[in-house]
Formats: structure tokens, sequence, C-alpha cells
């Protein structure tokens, strides 16, 4: 295996091909752009909630009972809370010191923030659904005027929604066990 | 500006490690490309840090690895790097297919090896000793020792399946 690695690296010493224009174009690429992508999503995610928020604070005085009061307040929690935890969670994976790091030390804060943000993810998601379920009936109440609690339509929603719902947080849910675990089975690894 | 030609002349010298790393590292030809330049940007960014106190090789290892891990998890950023002449990304370029199949399946049992076990087989194939590993690694000499022995056991099992 040795061997076959030293021939293999022989080769690839004579065929130098990397160019002092390509070194060049590679270490002064414009990286703003690249951090602008990463940064849209959320700093969009963060204002539609928070503006979303916002909208229900000045129109609290409409919603005149206390279940749509309740609706309303957890509404505007879920709402700051969501893009907080995930903004969080992002900048955690991202704190990787890759200078002075050294190799296991880095395999340790990458699977840790791995878990985490799994964990994050979950969350988000039971509070997305959540989100769902309280925030319909304050826009109904705050844009339409309608109480939709008094109407037959939400809860025909609601139990048309839950099994695709249901269906949907099944699938999710495999995708974020696999990472957790893939993450465990690295922290698990290092301690070995 | 620190000094660009320096910089140059080491990654020149040094561009089959970055090379065989996002080789190892990556499982196509697209995130293997992404990875190389991943790699000599934050040796780019490192290089004013290097101080000479450690051999050249030991910080682009360990600058190179850590980007890895750190890339591991990242959304695919393609599109955002540059196009390289496919040639580059086709080393080794050996006449024998035989041997070329050889090291092709080599990558791919590497490949499946966890990340902790990826960074030491690939040291310890790059000619490095059991101190040097440590050094890159934060592994204990001794622990590198056991840890290869497991490897290359799950190599061999690899091989016999």
């Amino acid at each position: 295996m040795k061997d076959l690695w030293e021939e293999m690296s022989k080769e690839i010493e004579k065929q130098k091909k990397i160019t002092d224009s390509l070194i060049i174009k590679m270490i002064h690429r414009d990286y703003k752009n690249k951090i602008h992508k990463i940064l849209i999503p959320e700093v969009v995610g963060t204002s539609v909630c928070f503006a979303a928020v916002l909208f229900i604070v000045v129109n609290f005085q409409k919603l005149n009972t206390w279940y749509l009061l309740a609706c309303g307040i957890m509404s505007a929690f879920i709402l700051i809370v969501l893009p907080m935890l995930s903004i969080r969670a992002i900048h955690s994976m991202r704190t990787v010191n890759i200078s002075s790091n050294n190799y296991k030390q880095s395999l340790l804060e990458y699977s840790k923030g791995k878990m985490q943000l799994v964990f994050v993810q979950k969350l988000s998601f039971y509070l997305g659904a959540i989100l769902i379920v309280v925030i319909l009936p304050v826009m109904g109440q705050i844009i339409a005027g309608k109480n939709l609690f008094m109407t037959t339509s939400l809860w025909f929603l609601y139990v048309i929604a839950f099994p695709f719902f249901y269906a949907f947080a099944k699938w999710v849910f495999k995708s974020y066990r696999k990472s957790a675990s893939e993450a465990e089975i690295v922290l698990k690894e290092l301690d070995s | 500006m620190y000094n660009q030609e320096a910089f140059i002349e080491v990654i020149k010298e040094n561009e089959g490690l970055i090379y065989k790393i996002a080789r190892v590292y990556t499982s196509t030809k697209e995130d293997e490309q992404d990875l190389y330049q991943e790699i000599v940007y934050q040796l780019w960014k490192s290089f004013p840090s290097f101080r000479n106190e450690a051999k050249i090789s030991t910080w682009m290892y360990r600058i190179a690895l850590n980007t890895s891990i750190a890339s591991l998890n990242k959304a695919k950023r393609r599109g955002s790097h540059l196009p390289i002449d496919e040639i580059l990304f086709n080393k080794p370029d050996s006449e024998d297919t035989e041997k070329k199949e050889r090291i092709e399946d080599l990558y791919t049992r590497i490949r499946k090896l966890n990340p902790a076990e990826k960074g030491i087989i690939l040291l310890y194939l790059e000619g490095n000793n059991y101190d040097e590993i440590a050094a890159v690694t934060g592994f204990t000499s001794t622990n590198i020792g056991t840890r290869l022995g497991r490897i290359r056991q799950k190599l061999i099992t690899q091989i016999k399946k």
C-alpha cells in the first residue's frame, strides 16, 4: 500500500502543472461574493421573521380574546427565537480555527458543532410546526378581522395537514439522525 | 502585503500534497477542485503565521487537513470557485491501467474510513513518522501506533470483502 502511494506520489511530482497566475487567482478571488451568498438567506429569513413580529405587535389590540392573545404572544416568541437559534448554530459550525488547531481539536469542534446543529434543526422543525398552528388564527384576525377558531375551516385545515406534517417530519428526522450518529461516531473514535 | 513570491514557491513545491489531500476528502472532481482552491486560500491566509519554527510540510498538513474538516459540512460552493483546467486534476497521468485502478481502489478504501483515520493514514502514507503525525494531529505517538494498527486491519478487511 505504501509502495503504491509512493509510486503515485512520484508520478504526481513529475507532472507539476500549477502556474503562478493560477495560484494568484486562487488567493485573490472575490470572497465577498461567497460571504454574501451565505449571509443573504440568513439576513432575509431574519428580516421576514422580525417584520412579522413587528406586524403582530403593532396590531396586538386586534387580538380580542385570551386564546388569540396567547397565539399572538407565542407566534412573536417563536419568530424571534427561530432565526436566533439558526444563526447561532451556523456560526458555531464555522468556528473551526484552521490556522492554530491541531487535527484532533478541529474534529472535536466540528463534530460537537454538527451535533448542536442537528439539535437546533430538530427544535426549529418543532417550533416551525407550532408556529404554523398559532400564526394562522392570529393573521386571520389581524388581516381579515375573522376569528378562525369560530369557523370549522381552521380545524379542517389542521386535520388535513397533520398526516402530511407527520410523514414529512419522519423523513426529515431520518436524515438528522444519520448526521448526528456520524458525528457521535467521530467523537467516540476520538475518545478511544 | 506579505511575500507572494515565496508563497507561490511553497505551493508549487508542494502541490502534490494539496492534490492528494483534496482527493482523499472528496468524491467528485468538482468538490475536489473546490477543496484544492480552498486549501490554497487558507494556506495564503495563514502564511504570515508560519515562522519557520516547524517544517513547512507539517504546517501545510495542519492547515490542509483542518480546511478539509471545515469544508465537510459546507453547502456546495460550486460556481464560486475558478474553473481549473481538467488536466490539472487528472493526476497521476499513468499509462498503466492496472496501476491506475489500484490507485483508485486505494483512494476509495481510504475515503471509507472515518475522518480521524483518514488523516492519520494519509500522513503515514506520506512518509511521516509517528512523532510527525502526532505533531499534526494532536494524538500521542503511542496512540498513533495503536490507531494505525486498527486502520491497517480495516483496510485489509475491505480488500477481502
